[in-house]
């Protein structure tokens, strides 16, 4: 076996050091940080949790304490989070929730006014023969991610109470997020898509959705939607402590923080109000 | 594909450049980079600590050896990226859900290769230990690792080359690192991102093709996995309470359950997965071919076979699901984007493989093809091309039986076939089809190795490749 020489172990040494010294902080802050979760209804980066560092900061001020953002990469993985504790609090649609709150007895604290009737679009391309549901025939679709509330559940629902059987008459496919649905709609990879009204919107003020390009050809009747849930052992005073942060956001002082989270005012949520969501996810083999 | 598929996939490929290179960015980069070269350490170290006392036992043949080899070769056949999925939903999110499941995977690869190598180890030296009334355990230290040391840094470089490949497709289920920040970056539509991100780990892994290099040269090397590895199980350990909860939804998994309607489905699904498994491999070698000739030394000048080998070394360096998240971008989804994927990375596999096959036949042959006044081409096409027959047909043969098991990773990003079934599954959290599934996944591949190995012992050819 040669032998090597010190200044290679000192290389090594060092780089090893640096190695140690860039997983530090991860551990740092985990210790006794409230670990926050969003589901990935929008994608999920490095990038993306630090746009949402307001939200996180203004959190981390009225609870005094600190506060971890971690965007999972699916849906699944946010639920199962909650169950095996990763994640303290998280951000759920309506459908994520009734199956966590089934499987794992997470409380349901807030939301926004908006998600107690909350609405999907069906989306198409300007000059496409498509004007109602029943058009959809023989054509492709987009869903969202296979666990959304807005992207596939409740869309699928009424497309079938619409006289579409989306398994017989189009050709769908998931593509994960709202926003890839919204863009894959403009590029004309798929024929229409059905996506949240509150992603819809912001991408359209955003610009990053012609709206000379994309038209809405139905919109659902209201839905419960998202929640943000406690994982069940959560202690009640960090469920008080965060329910009251969200409930506390006023425009335009939170402005920036109100962005982030698509909405305009919170209120506090409960269990009952996802009896009717629950029984189509049940009759649609998705719970 | 249609006029306007063509011009949408275009637009498409087209937003992937330029990567984004702003120094903003690339210093979001480096935690994820850190935490997959930390991940895949700690994996290894977890790996070989399991492993070669395993591969010990079965290398000494202790009592009850043939059950440990079987119990190995059975993890093994599990797909990386379904341990991932079942570590996301049993340890939790982040690194250690990483580790776990590359601890597990490495652990089966380590034993089974390892115990293979000392069960082939020269029996004198070793027989004339035991007369001496040596124990089992200095049979293996003073016997075994030594005559076998050359092989076991080889095997355990290029594993670590894989564990950091496959840390990719860990991480694209949740287990962190840059396989999770690859993933939302493509769900994000952040395609210039996406392309800094593959451009990374393209280095990365090219960084340890040359580190292994140096190992073998310098074996000391090797023992900087463990002060990494270690350090990244201190920094990141699991939580307190998981392992009752680990145990309750384990248990819930089982027994693995098939609804009929779904029952009626397999036999499609299962021949879907074949075709992206045969269509992935018949690209490939259709690909690896011209590529191959255009890359041997003794075929073309020089200078073209540099630059075609580093266009071989990205092909290869990208792991397949990675290939199959860009082509379900642009391909959308189904068994073609499968294919392709497979093709794409079994073609810079193959490529370089068949280049050096080509390289190293037989002269004489060619040479005196040669003289008769060939032409280049007809010395390739009766020269060349036939006497490296024999390698280029194993080559195929191992690429088809790794594609059968990389063909139910690529389902589970929308290609199709066992492997979308299974995802969809653990997606609606229907744990016990999940598992049903996973049993039939890890039959076809059983059954894939066992046909391979009887082809390739028919015609008597034995080599580790990836």
């Amino acid at each position: 076996m040669p032998k090597s020489s010190p200044r290679r172990s000192d290389v090594l040494a060092s780089s090893a050091a640096l190695l140690v010294a860039g997983l530090l902080p991860a551990r740092a802050r985990g210790a006794t940080a409230i670990r926050l979760g969003m589901i990935p209804d929008a994608g999920a980066t490095q990038v993306s949790v630090d746009q949402k560092r307001p939200l996180r900061d203004y959190l981390a001020q009225k609870i005094g304490r600190a506060v971890d953002l971690i965007v999972p990469t699916n849906y699944n993985a946010t639920v199962e989070a909650l169950g095996n504790g990763s994640l303290d609090f998280a951000y759920l649609g309506g459908l994520t929730y009734v199956q966590a709150h089934a499987r794992y007895a997470v409380v349901p604290l807030v939301q926004r006014e908006r998600d107690r009737h909350f609405h999907s679009l069906f989306i198409t391309q300007s000059a496409a023969p498509i004007h109602a549901l029943r058009d959809l025939k023989g054509k492709s679709f987009a869903f969202g991610d296979t666990n959304s509330t807005s992207g596939h559940l409740m869309p699928y629902y009424y497309m079938e109470k619409g006289g579409i059987d989306p398994e017989r008459n189009i050709k769908y496919r998931f593509t994960g997020n709202h926003p890839a649905t919204a863009k894959a709609v403009q590029a004309g990879i798929v024929d229409a898509g059905a996506l949240d009204q509150s992603v819809f919107q912001a991408m359209v003020d955003a610009g990053q959705i012609d709206k000379s390009k994309v038209r809405v050809f139905y919109t659902t009747p209201p839905f419960v939607d998202y929640v943000w849930a406690a994982r069940k052992d959560l202690g009640a005073r960090e469920r008080t402590a965060l329910a009251e942060a969200f409930l506390a956001l006023r425009e335009p002082a939170d402005a920036k923080v109100l962005e982030i989270l698509r909405g305009k005012a919170f209120v506090r949520a409960d269990d009952a109000e996802y009896d009717t969501l629950r029984g189509v996810a049940r009759k649609l083999n998705m719970m | 594909m249609s006029l306007h598929g063509l011009l949408v996939a275009w637009n498409t490929i087209r937003s992937f450049f330029p990567p984004d290179l702003s120094p903003s960015y690339l210093s979001y980069v480096w935690l994820p980079v850190v935490q997959t070269i930390g991940m895949a350490s700690a994996g290894m170290v977890i790996a070989l600590c399991l492993g070669i006392p395993l591969a010990i036992f079965v290398g000494t043949r202790a009592p009850g050896w043939r059950v440990v080899v079987t119990l190995l070769s059975a993890l093994r056949a599990i797909p990386d990226l379904t341990l991932a999925i079942l570590a996301v939903v049993i340890v939790g999110l982040g690194p250690p859900a990483g580790m776990a499941a590359l601890a597990a995977f490495y652990t089966a690869m380590v034993g089974k290769v390892f115990a293979e190598l000392f069960l082939a180890a020269p029996p004198a030296p070793l027989g004339s230990l035991r007369a001496t009334g040596a124990s089992r355990l200095s049979v293996a230290l003073f016997g075994l690792i030594p005559l076998t040391l050359p092989d076991l840094l080889t095997f355990g470089a290029y594993s670590f080359e894989c564990a950091l490949r496959a840390s990719v497709i860990v991480g694209a289920v949740g287990g962190g690192g840059i396989g999770t920040e690859l993933v939302g970056a493509i769900n994000g539509l952040d395609y210039p991102r996406a392309t800094t991100l593959i451009v990374v780990l393209a280095l990365l892994v090219a960084a340890i093709d040359t580190a292994g290099w140096f190992m073998r040269k310098h074996p000391r090397i090797a023992l900087v996995l463990f002060p990494i590895g270690i350090a990244t199980m201190i920094l990141n350990p699991p939580q307190i309470f998981v392992v009752r909860h680990a145990l309750v939804t384990f248990a819930a998994m089982f027994p693995p359950l098939l609804p009929a309607q779904s029952l009626a489905r397999l036999p499609a699904l299962i021949w879907q997965t074949l075709e992206i498994a045969l269509g992935g491999t018949a690209l490939a070698v259709a690909v690896a071919i011209p590529l191959a000739l255009g890359s041997a030394r003794n075929v073309v000048h020089a200078g073209l076979v540099a630059v075609l080998r580093r266009f071989l070394d990205v092909a290869r360096a990208v792991p397949e699901i990675v290939w199959g998240l860009i082509l379900v971008v642009t391909a959308g989804i189904g068994p073609l984007a499968g294919a392709l994927a497979l093709g794409i990375h079994s073609a810079g596999v193959l490529g370089k493989l068949f280049a050096e096959a080509f390289e190293n036949v037989d002269r004489a042959p060619v040479e005196a093809l040669a003289a008769t006044g060939a032409g280049r081409l007809p010395m390739v096409a009766f020269g060349i091309i036939p006497l490296a027959m024999g390698p280029l047909a194993i080559h195929t043969m191992f690429r088809l039986e790794w594609n059968v098991r990389a063909a139910t990773v690529v389902g589970m990003i929308g290609a199709g076939g066992i492997g979308e079934a299974l995802y969809n599954a653990q997606q609606h959290m229907q744990y016990q089809q999940m598992m049903a599934y996973v049993a039939v996944t890890w039959l076809l591949v059983i059954l894939a190795d066992a046909v391979g190995e009887r082809v390739r012992n028919r015609l008597g050819w034995k080599y580790v490749t990836e």
